[in-house]
């Protein structure tokens, strides 16, 4: 167990390519006083599609929320170690939190439009930073609905609710009002896990795009999605890094014991 | 086989039973309603003409209206509702959103129950002590701070309530995309509980309106027209309770009169409160 990682497994991280935009070093995470990450240690590189894949309860969704801080919205719970971006850390104290999340944008497993029009729940993140005029303004909300897919479906009814799409259309306006605010990373917690088949086909197809341009970290209990959209992989169970590795090598010849059978679904 | 039949047929018979409890119970409460407002309009609608809304309350023995008290109800409740709301809608915000683990918020919240549930009397005598002693009078503000304090606990229960509906998934994401705490609550929280909040208000303006006890403290009343804030005023409350254990019938006409008024307005409110939750539901 404490050989978690091995040499070689150092040795396969670093063959991942890609400059490194996050570096994770020996974070340990609490609930109170139970320890939900153990000692993880990872580095994701930068535009390119990282997927965590693990049972329920491993730990995968408490990382990402790590990376955003968005754990500190509640009492008790408690990192350790050292989560660069960019080689900054921002687990610093002195880190702002507002700004860190600018440059790090998340969405979240259920769709969570904001309760007011189409139009403002994209032009309400990008108010918050920048000073823009109307036109200018119009002109971001069509580009982050079209980086969305989703400009021609909503383009007449900008004034509508967000409320009164379909699930996988709010789902694409969370994505475009988290692109809108032009953050560096997207994590998408479980993004797809509330769609059905089709609109979780295109949430597919848009990870696939904005991978050109930010870096994907992606938490999802559907190993298929895992396969599909990654570019590298990592395991977790019961807290810890089990293995990370180039997504194909996971699925077809994954080092750890533990992988195979989950990946094989012996287990899980 | 038997057993399992006679059994079913006993839970059949306390099912009718408990049933028939029910509708008993239930029927018994909207007729006691329905007699109450059935009297009200029978007795009330027969005094409404233009005098009562345009005439103030009279002497003994003489005709007029409940302009005065009309007017100090209405006056009494704004400033009431003005003061309370701000802070209850605040307090209540605080112990959903900035205080919700902390221990503050527990204890305000027991002090609070205990607020909202105290007879109204009580915060009469409060206020007299407070502010109608120190003054060496009755007051129109002394009235109204008395209503304001009957408000915010209404308002703090309904605030924090419907803070609390809102999922914590949309207070992330707000915060997800950068957004201070702050803009997140006044954005996002305060947006989708919005309907509730304000129902929240509206049904503590529906409980001042009728309020009568801590108005004899405070306000107490005035036969004359007066705006003077620093001055005994009418309201209708007292006027009613005044004119309706009077001896004359004038008087007792103008009871019933301001009675219907006073149960048709929070009637009303009831009803549009009613109407924007309900809208709410539909989403």
């Amino acid at each position: 167990m404490s050989q978690m990682l091995s040499p070689d497994m150092t040795i396969a991280a670093e063959a991942i390519a890609g400059k490194a935009k996050i570096e994770v070093k020996n974070l340990n995470f609490y609930y109170g006083q139970s320890k939900a990450l153990k000692d993880i240690t990872l580095s994701l590189p930068e535009r390119s599609v990282t997927a965590f894949i693990g049972p329920s309860g491993c730990g995968k969704s408490t990382l990402l929320r790590v990376f955003n801080r968005i754990y500190e919205l509640y009492p008790k719970q408690t990192a350790e170690g050292q989560v660069l971006l960019d080689g900054q850390n921002v687990l610093d104290r002195s880190q702002d939190l507002n700004l860190l999340r600018t440059k790090i944008g998340m969405v979240f497993q259920k769709p969570t439009p904001f309760p007011m029009s189409i139009y403002e729940n994209i032009a309400f993140g990008v108010r918050l930073y920048e000073k823009i005029s109307k036109s200018e303004m119009d002109g971001r909300v069509e580009q982050a609905l079209k980086r969305a897919a989703l400009w021609t479906e909503v383009k007449d009814k900008l004034n509508a609710s967000g409320l009164s799409l379909s699930g996988g259309q709010q789902q694409r306006l969370c994505i475009a009002r988290t692109v809108a605010v032009k953050p560096e990373v997207i994590l998408l917690d479980e993004p797809a896990s509330a769609l059905d088949p089709l609109s979780t086909a295109k949430i597919e197809e848009l990870i696939d795009e904005l991978q050109a341009d930010y870096t994907i970290v992606i938490v999802t209990h559907n190993m298929q999605q895992a396969a599909r959209v990654s570019k590298q992989t990592a395991f977790m169970y019961l807290g810890e890094l089990v293995e990370f590795d180039r997504t194909e090598k996971i699925f077809t010849s994954p080092r750890e014991k533990r992988t195979q059978d989950y990946i094989t679904g012996r287990f899980g | 086989m038997s057993t399992a039949t006679s059994l079913h047929q006993s839970r059949k018979r306390k099912n009718s039973v408990m049933m028939t409890l029910c509708v008993a119970a239930a029927g018994i409460g909207l007729a006691w309603l329905a007699l109450i407002l059935g009297a009200l309009l029978y007795k009330g609608l027969s005094g409404v003409n233009l005098a009562v809304f345009t005439e103030m309350t009279p002497p003994p023995g003489d005709s007029g209206g409940l302009l005065n008290a009309i007017y100090g109800s209405i006056v009494m409740t704004i400033i009431g509702v003005v003061v309370g709301t701000p802070i209850g809608v605040l307090a209540g915000t605080y112990m959903a959103e900035y205080g919700r683990f902390s221990k503050l918020t527990t204890v305000v919240r027991f002090i609070n129950d205990i607020l909202l549930s105290a007879p109204s009397i009580i915060i009469g005598l409060f206020v007299y002590e407070l502010m109608v002693r120190p003054m060496g009078h009755f007051s129109a503000i002394a009235g109204a701070v008395a209503l304001a304090i009957l408000v915010i606990p209404v308002v703090v229960r309904t605030t924090e309530d419907m803070l609390n509906l809102v999922p914590n998934a949309l207070r992330e994401a707000g915060t997800a995309i950068g957004a201070p705490r702050w803009v997140v609550i006044k954005s996002v929280a305060y947006r989708a509980a919005l309907s509730g909040i304000v129902t929240g208000i509206l049904l503590s303006i529906a409980r001042i309106s009728g309020e009568t006890a801590p108005l004899l403290f405070t306000a107490l009343n005035n036969q004359f027209w007066s705006s003077n804030l620093n001055a005994p005023m009418a309201s209708l409350p007292v006027t009613i309770f005044q004119f309706a254990l009077s001896p004359y019938e004038e008087w007792q006409q103008l009871a019933w009169t301001g009675a219907l008024i006073i149960t048709l307005t929070v009637l009303a409110l009831s009803i549009f409160a009613r109407s924007l939750t309900g809208r709410r539901e539909d989403k």
